[in-house]
């Protein structure tokens, strides 16, 4: 097992090469200029250029790419184009909110929709399973940022039972962190939910069907066990899968949700260097949240083999 | 008792269980008063207010950094850093004498040599300064609390140069930090200012803090605008940066926050509505609505094309896509100066007055030579303004019969496009929108789209030899009727040749709790006299 993590973590090298040259090739064709940007409205061609230059934004490509892959390979992800802070410390004042948003959202959607899916498909046919799918129809409809601008007027300017906006880092207390992050995460949350509860339904109707189910019924098993013993565990493979792959769902509806409720997490910060085209910033940013899809499905599959013996590496 | 509270009081308790005692006592009602929870119109993504020209960062740098005049809410220069100052006969030699007591934030006391250098700086990227460094003989420290300007011809614009609110300002800091090249940013922040910015603090597109400078010592004036006893009422003033117009107006509400500068006009309604918030006009000079037409390209190379347009555009149409049915915020100006203001004048307006004319602009614009060729309208669609006044145009210029390359993209893609002197189709474009602040607005000493030297001027490179000279004969003016007449025939002749078409005049407002008071309306946001109770 460990030399299949080390071999994993190794393939990741070549991976994250390919998205460096990639997004780096990306932004060069992009249109847009950071120095027209930092200039400002008012300001003259000759000044735009003369910002271009002292930024080396007029170097050729390649002598371009060869400095920040050479940057890179010394540990310096750069510098911000605009703020001068070095990207390394401008992604970790913000990795916190992302990371406690995805969190929370992750727990959250866990807790609710895999007992939702697991009872739609014990009822399944019935008006509770026919209410959850309408739910989850529903709910995967919605946009995240109706889902949210609707909860911040109900909870927040209605009842004033949360706050509309912000972040407050985990070191100033776990209630008034967790108290700015229950709507993010609820309305971050409600497309995951109910994707893992359709997941989770449709898996739980497979292995319910199974001979193993109908033996644990006829030795007279409560259902409790059988459902979430015997059948949740060998229904889990597809559901952790689908849970993998729903990380890259929240790193996208993070953009959104923490647009909407000001979080400064990684999410505004990519929205922010992708209009004011800090490459730096935006290069760094793609290379943490590459590194971070591939790290998730490392423990996708290692997490295959806690729940199912026959899957070894 | 409310749910909040309850939850509040559960809180305090699980927190406490949970951190070891480790969470953060609540702010007493003393503290919450002296702190200012602020939403800027954007993000403070840089902090050298000469490297960058946002307005964004203008405005903060004005609590941060003083200067050595300061423009009053009359428009006219005052003394600010300066305690005296003497020209001589010939108008040739500048001599001025700093005010005692002026500190950096760093305890270090402010001389003249530190006032040489941030001028030398900022004289590199303005362009009132790039014209004083044009006639400069020299920019020399006598002694500590003496400088001395000495010029080859007269500047009798000089004060005005020194006090503008027009970005770049003349900021004054530390003689290390201005001796840093003009094109690169500072990364250090000592002001001179009555507050100071907490660099530890600061996470660009979030957040950014000031704390009062206890060492600052404000004029014995009543402050006004720029100018005058910067007297800071509160001790920290915290910047949220909101991205979202619903969510800032939320926190608005909720008392999350106590001012917003720029509140959507669309949400003031909603605003007003409340009780515990005040809404007004933010800055009487407000903004004026820019189409930029290409001039080294057809068909806008000919004047009767550009002249077509000014006869059938409707600012009404403009202003009310930008602004909305409100009509206490925006009027129609047939020129290209700021409303109510001194120099302000219709002279050759005649143009943009009255019924829109369409068959005389069609066949104007056929006299031009156009035959269907596609214009490019490149048109920034984040920005709510550039949005609203592209679709109108968009419309406008197919009624004329015009063939519209509509390119919808955003800010940042705009900003560079228009730097490009190739044809439309070679990655060029036929014309863009913007807006100018009306304090830009107000003679042609910071206007640098009202410029029409060609290749020096700004996007669009307009050329007008009469529009040059009048801007010469308004800076060379040594009474304001002179000043009135040379800028009355600038309009005309900026007008004749269609420097650019104007969309019209407009307002916005802000808005603030009820328990902020010494909001000045102006230019930008100022925070000396202002005040907050718990």
């Amino acid at each position: 097992m460990l030399s299949y993590i080390l071999r994993r973590i190794l393939s990741t090298l070549p991976v994250m090469a390919i998205v460096a040259l990639f997004v780096f090739s990306l932004l060069y064709i992009a249109p847009g200029d950071p120095a027209a940007v930092i200039a400002g409205d008012q300001a003259s061609p000759a000044d735009v250029e003369r910002i271009r230059q002292s930024l080396g934004l007029d170097r050729p490509f390649l002598v371009q790419f060869g400095s920040w892959v050479w940057d890179i390979l010394h540990g310096n992800l750069g510098t911000s184009i605009f703020t001068n802070l070095p990207v390394s410390k401008m992604i970790a004042q913000r990795i916190e909110p992302t990371l406690s948003l995805m969190a929370i959202t992750l727990v959250l959607t866990i807790l609710v929709a895999v007992p939702l899916g697991v009872v739609a498909a014990w009822k399944a046919g019935s008006w509770i399973d026919r209410t959850i799918m309408a739910f989850a129809v529903f709910a995967f409809s919605l946009p995240v940022f109706v889902v949210g601008y609707v909860l911040a007027y109900v909870f927040a300017l209605q009842f004033e039972w949360l706050p509309v906006q912000g972040y407050t880092p985990l070191s100033n207390g776990v209630w008034p962190w967790f108290q700015n992050l229950i709507l993010p995460s609820l309305a971050l949350g409600s497309v995951y939910i109910a994707l893992i509860a359709r997941i989770t339904r449709a898996s739980m109707l497979e292995v319910l069907q199974q001979d193993y189910v109908r033996t644990a019924r006829a030795k007279g098993l409560d259902q409790r066990s059988i459902l979430f013993v015997h059948a949740l565990k060998n229904a889990a493979v597809p559901i952790v899968t689908v849970i993998g792959i729903g990380i890259a769902l929240l790193i996208g509806g993070a953009v959104v949700t923490e647009s909407v409720f000001a979080i400064p997490g990684l999410g505004r910060l990519t929205i922010d260097a992708i209009l004011r085209r800090d490459y730096p910033v935006i290069q760094g940013i793609v290379l943490v949240f590459s590194f971070v899809y591939v790290l998730v499905n490392l423990m996708v599959d290692v997490t295959y083999t806690l729940v199912d013996p026959r899957i070894r590496y | 008792m409310d749910r909040r509270t309850v939850l509040k009081g559960l809180a305090g308790v699980g927190s406490l269980a949970a951190t070891g005692g480790l969470s953060m006592p609540a702010l007493s009602q003393g503290a919450a008063a002296r702190t200012l929870r602020f939403v800027p119109q954007a993000n403070l993504a840089n902090f050298d207010p000469i490297w960058g020209t946002q307005y964004v960062v203008r405005n903060a740098a004005a609590m941060v950094w003083d200067t050595l005049y300061g423009v009053d809410a009359k428009l006219q220069p005052q003394r600010q850093m300066v305690e005296s100052e003497q020209v001589s006969d010939d108008g040739l030699v500048w001599t001025f004498k700093l005010r005692p007591g002026l500190k950096f934030h760093d305890g270090e006391p402010v001389r003249a040599k530190d006032v040489v250098a941030s001028l030398t700086r900022w004289s590199a990227r303005d362009p009132m300064g790039l014209m004083l460094k044009a006639i400069q003989n020299e920019l020399t420290a006598v002694d500590d609390k003496t400088f001395k300007w000495s010029l080859k011809q007269p500047y009798p614009k000089m004060l005005l140069a020194l006090a503008k609110n027009n970005a770049p300002c003349s900021f004054i800091m530390p003689e290390r930090l201005a001796q840093t090249d003009p094109f690169k940013q500072i990364n250090d922040y000592v002001g001179s200012g009555p507050m100071k910015f907490v660099k530890g603090e600061w996470v660009p597109g979030a957040k950014a803090v000031f704390e009062k400078f206890t060492d600052y010592v404000p004029r014995q004036e009543k402050a006004s605008w720029l100018a005058g006893g910067k007297q800071m009422l509160i001790d920290r003033i915290e910047w949220v940066v909101i991205p979202d117009p619903a969510t800032a107006a939320a926190a608005l509400q909720n008392g999350e926050v106590d001012w917003w500068e720029n509140p959507l006009s669309d949400l003031v309604p909603t605003l007003k509505k409340n009780r515990n918030i005040s809404v007004d006009i933010a800055d009487p000079l407000g903004n004026i609505g820019s189409f930029r037409m290409n001039h080294l390209h057809p068909p806008f190379d000919n004047v009767k094309a550009r002249r077509a347009v000014l006869m059938a555009m409707s600012q009404e149409d403009y202003m009310r896509a930008v602004v909305g049915d409100d009509t206490a915020l925006w009027k129609p100006i047939p020129g290209f100066f700021t409303p109510d203001t001194p120099l302000y004048t219709e002279q050759g307006g005649e143009i943009l007055k009255g019924k829109r004319d369409f068959d005389a602009a069609k066949k104007l614009l056929a006299e031009s030579g156009y035959s269907g060729q596609p214009v490019t309208c490149v048109v920034a669609q984040d920005q709510p303004i550039t949005k609203a006044q592209g679709d109108v145009t968009a419309d406008l210029l197919k009624r004329l019969g015009m063939n519209v390359d509509f390119v919808a993209t955003d800010w940042g893609t705009v900003g560079s496009r228009r730097a490009q002197k190739t044809p439309p189709g070679q990655g060029g474009w036929q014309m863009f929108h913007s807006w100018h602040a009306g304090a830009d607005c107000i003679n042609p000493a910071a206007y640098t789209a009202i410029r029409a030297n060609g290749e020096k001027a700004w996007f669009g490179w307009p050329t007008s030899p009469n529009v040059e000279k009048e801007v010469v004969n308004w800076f060379e003016a040594k009474s304001v009727d002179e000043e009135k007449a040379a800028v009355g025939r600038l309009n005309q002749s900026a007008l004749e040749d269609v420097v650019y078409a104007p969309t019209g005049f407009f307002l916005s407002y802000t808005a603030w709790r009820k328990n902020v008071s010494g909001i000045a309306k102006g230019p930008l946001p100022f925070f000396w006299d202002v005040s907050k109770t718990a």
